[in-house]
């Protein structure tokens, strides 16, 4: 049965990961994978198959043919028209300084102790240490005629430590990732940044709940990153408006926010959430999404961007399983107001501090994050610190009383996993002010 | 495609290569799925898939690669044996499982689901479109009908074979209803068998999407709260069960630790943990590990009795392995999970019992609450008021917050409506007080 389109992508990785658990090399494990996602597009529906064995990739697409086919005559479905694309050409990619693996295996763990004895700080009890590398090769074609293959790496660490005191638990961490080779530990000293979280898991043993209630707030450039992909960056993914499930639904070239506010998805930096075509074989280029408070653009896939309107290019998958609109790096573009200037204008209020992670509900436009830790701000200064404190409340409301951007932009690495499938992405945002935000907390 | 014949050839080669013991996990499965999107069906899936995860073990250290690729089959099992060689001995292992008694377990495999056929699949997931628009106003956003098989072989150098068989199907679907205001609902359903009652499951998410509209707002109050088992299966797994790990005991990251033999819950309140329970999503003969599968208390009429181990953290305390290795695939070593969880309660008509309260179905942002102290701030969904043993409103938006250790003793009451959401079997639990802020 010849489909109406077909695309191949095929992935082969190797990878490696230490896991150091309390001062002690837990773990060390290796993986070597290969496989293909192929995709067939009948009508309205699509067929689609996995095979880890590349010499059966005739009979995957004849396969996904065949479901998508059955599928349409079940249950017909209007006909999907992919939004056209150029030839892609692969511009500006990473170049690695020092290849993972040449490095010893003795020298990492040698490295990723010296890291934990930075993060082991008196009544710091437990620690762990993670370290990861993989290499990927990915190859796309297309039943139009796309032949495009890449090669990338990606390097990162994570550090977390729980403080104890009287029976109390308390946790911070921090982790770093990014597409480059092992020069990330020149980029960043991770010795420094495993004594602050050391340091700051035990600050927080002192730190009091947050008491709940509607407060003006800071957030900073981590939460607020993680603001503008959750709550913002979900809502314009074109999946979503078309399932009718975004509180951005409808709002192209409207105001939707402050008109301090600029935010933008560029998958063409070299960061974690970088890459040089889609899952569909389209090149990256950077998006605004909001310029000055007017919601610019959607993000889309080939499919969205054919029913939509728009320009394809955030279609992206966990490996070899089938593409789903997605971010790339995502963020609140800098501002001009400075972090002292900010706590001068709110005088009261709370200055919440990283995310432990969120949810929202792109259709009805709720959010709720927890921060890892905040503090209270009185007088225009910070005082006391906060624990167990988190924000939610209305996107759009937020996104109105954005009164202040910051111009100290700063990039987190992340996962996302929407569709059940975990990407690299990266948020950043610089301090962000909120004139009036839900604050929650059991104090 | 490896197959399970490889398995024997990479557990010799991991033996040859040094290892002083040796494992090779085998899985492969087939899964045909369907995507819905609004009220079609967008994308019919078969995946089939195969590997093995490899653990060598030299004094007492553990090395571990994984591979889909027949052809690095022999380079994963070196890379494994040089990883252990590479770490420090560790005088805390004991020993890869080596009893080869392993119990019955019904139920978990049916043939009809092993063959089910692309045609029937459509049926299931076209059942769950039709039941949501039954209800008037109400429309689906997005679903999923999943239908799986899998076989799975342990072997290892102690002479432990033991094979698996399993099937099982997943179901969900998400409902909206555009009045005033957008209300969405999810409903799913999981089992061994293809026995759920599709239309049926499209009708409950889209009544409760119904059900919800035109929420008011609540006033902030320290009020009783039951969760509806989806939402005290999230709950519980998120910030409780961690704690009932020996793994994070042993790490000092449990507020459990210590308490064995303490009375932690109500004396009503029995927690039990078991991999042979029948058709249960998490029995098999064997954990991950090649354990036999057995039932543990956790917590009995209140009681700290057990916590959950794999065969790492039993050794480590000397004692016989809960069979509560977990793997989520071939790629990773067995973690210590749960593997069917019942929570167990005197049940009765809570609703009907509560005088004022909340009820909550569904929660948002469970899994980013502190997992060692117990502290959470979620946000419930598709909430309701309770007054006078009747729900009165949909109630908008609601914050709850709390200490999970200290809100289990608080647990006064159970529903009628014991479920199955994934591997924990639970009903609607009463939280005889809460923090709620609307």
């Amino acid at each position: 049965m010849k489909p109406d389109f077909y695309d191949v992508s095929e992935m082969e990785l190797t990878g490696s990961t230490f896991i150091l658990d309390n001062g002690k090399l837990e773990e060390i494990s290796g993986t070597f994978s290969a496989g293909a996602g192929i995709r067939a597009l009948a009508g309205g529906a699509w067929g689609f198959t996995i095979t880890e064995d590349t010499g059966e990739i005739r009979k995957a697409i004849e396969h996904a043919s065949l479901l998508a086919a059955r599928t349409q005559e079940r249950t017909p479905r209007e006909k999907v028209t992919l939004a056209p694309v150029k030839k892609p050409h692969l511009r500006n990619l990473p170049v690695v300084k020092k290849d993972p693996l040449d490095v010893p295996v003795e020298d990492k763990i040698e490295l990723l102790k010296d890291i934990e004895k930075a993060l082991r700080i008196k009544e710091v009890n437990s620690t762990s240490v993670t370290y990861s590398e993989i290499k990927a090769r990915v190859h796309y074609s297309s039943s139009e005629g796309v032949d495009c293959e890449y090669k990338s790496v990606r390097v990162g660490f994570a550090v977390s430590a729980v403080a104890q005191r009287n029976g109390t638990y308390q946790a911070d961490r921090e982790s770093r990732f990014s597409v480059c080779g092992f020069e990330l530990f020149d980029r960043y000293d991770a010795r420094e940044i495993a004594s602050e979280v050391g340091g700051r898991a035990v600050a927080l043993l002192d730190a009091k709940a947050a008491k709940g209630g509607e407060f003006p707030v800071i957030l900073d450039p981590e939460l607020a990153g993680v603001f503008i992909h959750e709550a913002v960056g979900h809502a314009v993914e074109a999946d979503h408006v078309l399932e009718g499930n975004s509180i951005l639904s409808g709002k192209i070239n409207t105001q939707v926010g402050s008109p301090l506010l600029t935010a933008i998805d560029d998958p063409t930096l070299h960061e974690y959430g970088y890459y040089p075509i889609d899952s569909e074989g389209v090149e990256s280029r950077p998006r605004v999404l909001i310029e000055n408070g007017v919601l610019k653009s959607y993000l889309h896939s080939r499919e969205t961007a054919g029913k939509l309107g728009g320009e394809p290019g955030n279609a992206r998958a966990q490996s070899y399983s089938k593409p789903v609109v997605r971010m790339s790096n995502t963020f609140i573009a800098n501002g001009s107001s400075t972090f002292d200037e900010m706590l001068l204008e709110i005088r009261d209020g709370v200055y919440l501090i990283g995310s432990r992670g969120g949810q929202v509900n792109p259709g009805e436009g709720i959010f709720q994050f927890n921060a890892k830790r905040g503090y209270m701000i009185e007088n225009g200064k910070i005082a006391a610190p906060l624990r167990d404190v988190s924000l939610s409340g209305s996107t759009l409301e937020i996104l109105h009383n954005v009164t202040m951007v910051g111009n100290d932009m700063g990039l987190h690495s992340g996962r996302c996993g929407k569709a059940g499938q975990l990407v690299p992405v990266t948020d950043g945002a610089p301090h962000v002010l909120v004139s009036r935000a839900m604050v929650g907390g059991s104090g | 495609m490896i197959n399970p014949g490889d398995a024997g050839q990479a557990l010799r080669h991991a033996m040859k290569s040094g290892a002083e013991e040796a494992e090779v996990f085998f899985l492969e499965g087939r899964t045909v799925s369907i995507d819905i999107k609004g009220t079609s069906i967008e994308l019919a899936r078969e995946n089939i898939a195969s590997g093995v995860g490899i653990r060598a073990v030299v004094r007492g250290a553990v090395g571990f690669a994984s591979t889909n690729i027949p052809a690095k089959m022999k380079k994963a099992a070196e890379y494994a044996v040089k990883a252990a060689k590479v770490r420090a001995s560790d005088p805390e292992w004991k020993s890869l499982p080596d009893t080869k008694e392993f119990p019955a377990v019904e139920g978990i495999y049916d043939d009809e689901v092993a063959n089910i056929g692309l045609e029937t699949c459509l049926d299931c997931a076209v059942a769950m479109i039709s039941g949501v628009s039954e209800k008037k106003g109400a429309y689906p956003t997005s679903g999923s009908f999943s239908c799986s098989r899998s076989k799975q072989l342990i072997l290892n150098s102690h002479g432990v074979e033991i094979k698996d068989e399993e099937t099982g199907v997943e179901a969900a679907i998400e409902a909206a209803v555009s009045g005033n205001e957008l209300s969405t609902a999810l409903d799913f359903s999981v089992s061994r068998h293809n026995d759920i009652d599709f239309r049926e499951l499209g009708a409950s998410a889209a009544g409760l999407a119904v059900s919800s509209q035109g929420g008011k707002r609540f006033e902030a109050a320290d009020v009783p709260v039951i969760l509806k088992p989806m939402a005290a299966a999230d709950l519980l797994e998120n910030v409780f069960l961690p704690s009932l790990s020996a793994e994070n005991v042993q790490k000092a990251r449990s507020a459990l630790s210590g308490r064995m033999g303490e009375e932690i819950a109500p004396a009503e309140l029995c927690i039990i943990d078991d991999g042979t329970l029948r058709s249960g999503m998490g029995s098999s003969r064997a954990d991950d590990e090649g354990t036999p599968s057995q039932r543990t208390e956790l917590v009995s009429r209140g009681v700290l009795k057990n916590f959950l181990h794999n065969s790492y953290t039993a050794g480590k305390y000397g004692i016989a392995s809960t069979g509560n290795g977990v793997r989520l695939s071939y790629l990773t070593t067995p973690a210590v999970g749960i593997r069917n969880l019942m929570v167990e309660y005197t049940e009765s008509d809570i609703i009907a019992e509560t005088s004022r309260g909340v009820v909550v179905n569904t929660l948002i942002g469970a899994h980013t609450a502190n997992a060692i102290s117990g502290d959470f701030s979620v946000e419930g969904r598709n909430a309701f008021y309770i007054k006078n043993g009747e729900l009165v409103n949909p109630i908008k938006s609601v914050m709850l917050s709390g200490n999970i250790f200290d809100l289990v003793k608080k647990i006064d009451g159970a529903g009628k409506d014991k479920k199955a959401v994934g591997n924990i079997i639970t009903p609607s639990l009463r939280f005889g007080n809460m923090r709620v802020l609307g």
